[in-house]
């Protein structure tokens, strides 16, 4: 078990997970999001997974729960470093994670959550 | 026998007497804020029922009007619970501003509100949401294209600067 630390950049949370992701530290990271979020410290949330290995349908509902939540309140979600044997098992189990950006690494997801901010603005 | 006699009366009265605190309730909780040229602001204490929900769309449709404010900020800090009623009474309201033409913006929203809304699968997509209502102006701002800059010379800046320039 192991908290997943979250680092605050300017505007942005990014969450690095590390090795396995357990449930019960998935739900942890939901929290703590939620309550970094609510106090309206951030725009985006980037989600590391590049060193994750495995990912189970509990886990990618609740991502995309995780990424819902952050939407309503006022903060979009990108998930990066995804590693091809994860992706590939997601979309065979169905689990295309609808609402939640994807980025090949942080810095694309950066760009991404600039972009998407000066989008909102403009709209 | 006389004691039926003193209950009827003392439930009368009691009736009567919750009957005009609701109206009283029903006043003061439905005001409708302008807080800025074209900005509304609509803060929600207590629950949401039906009753309540009309007499509040029907209060915000006629300022909105009467305004013609373009942005409405929908305050659900005070709102304890968010369920699948209040929320809906919530859509009903957003939707008849957007007939207006207004924007609805959905604010105040706690991290435990936000998961509740995920789990229970409301579908919130189209509503534009924030956590709080300084987050919700700032937005409001930079939709109807005003910056708010420090005075000259003042040396107090905000603790966030994003509240101040969205």
């Amino acid at each position: 078990m192991e908290r997943v630390p979250i680092i605050r950049l300017g505007d942005v949370l990014i969450g690095t997970v590390q090795d396995e992701l357990y449930d019960h530290d998935a739900l942890q990271l939901q929290e703590d999001l939620g309550l970094l979020l609510e106090r309206g410290v951030a725009h985006g949330v980037v989600l590391d997974f590049s060193t994750v290995a495995t990912v189970d349908s509990f886990l990618a509902r609740l991502i995309g729960a995780i990424a819902a939540a952050s939407r309503l309140l006022g903060a979009a979600t990108v998930v990066v470093g995804l590693q091809p044997a994860v992706e590939v098992t997601l979309v065979a189990l169905g689990l295309t994670l609808p609402g939640v950006h994807m980025a090949l690494n942080a810095e694309k997801a950066l760009a991404l959550l600039a972009y998407l901010r000066r989008d909102e603005r403009g709209g | 026998m006389s004691e039926t006699g003193s209950v009827a009366p003392a439930q009368a009265g009691l009736q009567e007497a919750i009957e005009q605190q609701r109206a009283t309730i029903s006043e003061l909780l439905t005001p409708v804020i302008e807080v800025w040229d074209g900005i509304l602001a609509l803060p929600i204490v207590g629950s949401v029922d039906t009753a309540r929900a009309q007499d509040m769309t029907e209060s915000l449709l006629e300022r909105i009007v009467a305004t013609g404010s373009e942005i409405v900020l929908l305050d659900i800090t005070a709102v304890p619970v968010v369920d699948t009623a209040v929320a809906r009474h919530l859509l009903e309201t957003v939707s008849a501003a957007r007939l207006l033409g207004a924007d609805v913006f959905i604010v105040g929203l706690s991290s435990r509100t936000a998961m509740t809304l995920v789990q229970l699968g409301i579908d919130l997509s189209h509503v534009t949401t924030r956590a709080t209502l300084a987050k919700g102006l700032a937005l409001a701002f930079s939709r109807l294209g005003l910056v708010v800059i420090p005075q000259a010379g003042s040396t107090r800046h905000p603790a966030n600067p994003d509240r101040v320039t969205p």
